[in-house]
């Protein structure tokens, strides 16, 4: 499976590669990120603290015009009031509409996206490897079945589709526990953290058909290859063969594959979460959806900074993919897409 | 095979996925929490009600019954009847099309237009500035959520500067179209549409653009590396002809594939370039129908977009084979 050529190639790669490092980088620190979420945060990204809202992050100093009018001698006289909102060093990235801390919620917001990013890949993987392995290995009515189910499912925009099951379902969302704070660990953070249950689920469903190709794809080249048929000789049943032969070998593919995924279901995601069809609020394309409303008031970071924390570990991962393509398997481009 | 036969067996190929598609979005309607009842039927509608309303859509009548059906209005062109909206779902989703065709095409011409010419000098000139910003700039264009990207266009280019339009889309291209003979000045026409579209094509093409600049990049150094190059820079053509009429033609076929395959993409991004852009098309009628659990019309729409993602890969397929006649040979 990971043998010392594989390891080797990793290693030379990195070594040669800027970019790797960068992506390993940016994916390492989200991680910590998402991990350690109570110990990073400043503030509970939850709490609200009206007379704090709208701060601007540090170095940005905002100049806010209140218009008011009265009535004087008979006459209405309106005034101009121009304000200086100065940033707040316990805010280093501002708040939002309802005086949360911006930072607080970005630092969150990398919990939701690494873990729909991370379990919705799982759950396409666990899907679709299965089905193709045993397409590609049995061939036959089996493997036409698959194929067309595969072009039919391929017919509908992932977006839509995940869009259409969730109204269709609606939106559970399973609290967990954060363990640093049940242990005692930190205090005044949240106690529960939100994983967005049907998201995981949907996005998996609409996602693991690309899974199911690629080990359909190596299970149909496998199957002839010569220890494949040693194995068959010396009597070896088809599971022990898919298992022990086929599958190893198809591993680095499905790995590099769903590295791409994971890019492609933070996007999915965040676009979900935009859309308000996710089942928590603490997620990057929530705040960039409730941004949006202060757009043209000037209040321009709550939308921005959640975006380029997407684009940040978006990039961190699909360079990550790239350094892995680029020393397990050459040969094959990576698929997926929103 | 020939060409013709070919066309044939991916027709037929293609009929066979949209049935799928087509039972699959019936199968919809059973894997919604509650009887079909309960989403047409007014939340305190009584029991005779409930089965009037039963008796009219044929729900009490057996599986196979319903379904026959429902083909059989499907063929006829009849998507079912919005109860929400007390219209036919038919005449709502067409008349949607045409903004969100609008949509993807100005989004395909963004990216065509920026990404081949893009791709060719990243590869013709390898790792010079223009091959690092061009790599640069696909990898932000792939990680970067395109109704973010609109979302941040409107901030700079719309509200600080106030040059587009962040909003619907008063004027369209057939208004465009139509002051070439009519009485509206054409360049003011113009002028009106493009600060409606411009925006939101941008942020729709911005992943294509980036996607077709990485593979138009990336076969372009594949082709300049093969014999036949070689062959023809040997018999004294001139650089401009080897690369854009022979490398640059091999090049592009994959690329009208990968397109025909990403058009679900595209599709699943004009959705939520709408809901960005306030554009009245096909995905804010997607998203409408969903808040308001209208479920005629969300399986009119997805059985639209559906059928129309089947029929352009057949006719990618098509061109395909047509620029590299050995396809049909495969």
């Amino acid at each position: 499976m990971v043998s010392d050529r594989v390891i080797r190639n990793l290693k030379k790669e990195f070594r040669t590669s800027a970019l790797a490092k960068l992506g390993l980088v940016l994916v390492v620190a989200v991680v910590l990120v998402a991990v350690f979420a109570p110990f990073v945060a400043p503030h509970n990204p939850t709490t609200q603290e009206l007379s704090q809202s709208q701060l601007p992050p540090l170095g940005f100093t905002e100049t806010e015009e209140s218009t008011t009018s009265q009535m004087e001698d008979g006459e209405i006289v309106t005034k101009t009031v121009k304000k200086r909102v100065e940033a707040d060093a316990s805010h280093p990235l501002g708040t939002d509409g309802l005086g949360r801390d911006m930072l607080s919620r970005t630092v969150y917001g990398a919990r939701t996206s690494l873990a729909v990013g991370i379990l919705g890949t799982l759950f396409a993987a666990l899907v679709g490897v299965p089905i193709g392995l045993i397409a590609g290995y049995y061939r036959g009515t089996i493997d036409d079945g698959l194929m067309r189910f595969a072009d039919i499912s391929l017919a509908f925009p992932s977006l839509v589709l995940a869009v259409a099951l969730i109204g269709l379902w609606g939106r559970v969302a399973v609290p967990i526990p954060d363990p640093f704070v049940v242990a005692g660990l930190v205090s005044d953070m949240p106690v529960r953290f939100t994983l967005p249950g049907t998201v995981i689920i949907v996005v998996g469903l609409v996602n693991w058909v690309w899974f199911a190709r690629i080990a359909r794809g190596e299970a149909l080249s496998l199957r002839d290859q010569e220890y494949v048929k040693a194995a068959r000789a010396l009597g070896a049943g088809d599971g022990r063969i898919i298992l022990g032969h086929v599958l190893p070998n198809a591993v680095t593919p499905i790995i590099v594959l769903g590295t791409v995924q994971v890019a492609a279901i933070i996007l999915l995601e965040s676009s979900l979460s935009f859309l308000g069809f996710s089942g928590t609020t603490l997620s990057w394309g929530f705040d960039i959806a409730q941004g949006r409303d202060y757009i043209s008031s000037g209040q321009w970071w709550i939308s921005t900074i959640p975006g380029l924390a997407i684009m940040l570990s978006v990039i961190g991962v699909n360079l990550l993919g790239d350094w892995l393509r680029d020393a397990l398997d050459p040969g094959i481009e990576g698929e997926g897409g929103m | 095979m020939t060409l013709g036969r070919f066309a044939i067996k991916r027709t037929l190929q293609g009929i066979g996925v949209v049935w799928g598609v087509i039972t699959v979005v019936f199968a919809l309607r059973f894997v919604t929490p509650g009887s079909a009842i309960n989403a047409v039927a007014p939340l305190d509608a009584d029991q005779e009600t409930r089965q009037a309303i039963a008796a009219e859509l044929g729900l009490d009548q057996p599986l196979y019954v319903q379904y026959g059906q429902y083909l059989f209005d499907l063929v006829q062109g009849d998507l079912g009847f919005s109860y929400i909206r007390g219209q036919a779902v038919s005449p709502l989703v067409a008349s949607k099309i045409p903004a969100t065709v609008e949509l993807a095409l100005a989004a395909t011409v963004v990216a065509i237009v920026l990404s081949i010419p893009l791709g060719v000098l990243s590869a013709t000139r390898r790792n010079q500035p223009v091959d690092y910003g061009a790599t640069l700039f696909s990898l932000f264009g792939i990680s970067t959520p395109n109704f973010w990207l609109g979302i941040m266009m409107i901030l700079v280019l719309a509200v600080e500067l106030g040059i587009f339009n962040t909003s619907g889309r008063a004027v369209d291209v057939g208004d465009v179209a139509l002051s070439v003979i009519g009485p509206d000045p054409f360049v003011d026409t113009l002028a009106g549409w493009l600060s409606y579209i411009t925006l939101p094509a941008i942020a729709l093409g911005t992943y294509f653009t980036a996607l077709i600049t990485r593979l138009t990049r990336s076969g372009m150094l594949d082709e300049l590396g093969k014999p036949y190059v070689r062959a023809t820079r040997a018999k004294g053509l001139p650089e401009t002809l080897v690369r854009y009429k022979h490398a640059l033609r091999n090049t592009l076929t994959p690329v009208i594939t990968v397109l025909g395959l990403q058009l679900g993409t595209l599709i699943g991004g004009a959705v939520i370039t709408e809901a960005v852009f306030s554009w009245p098309g096909l995905g804010t009628l997607i998203i409408r129908s969903i808040n308001l659990r209208d479920w005629p019309l969300l399986q009119g729409s997805l059985i639209v977009i559906g059928v129309s993602f089947v029929l352009v890969n057949i006719i990618v397929d098509m061109l395909y084979a047509y620029l590299d006649p050995r396809v049909a040979y495969e």
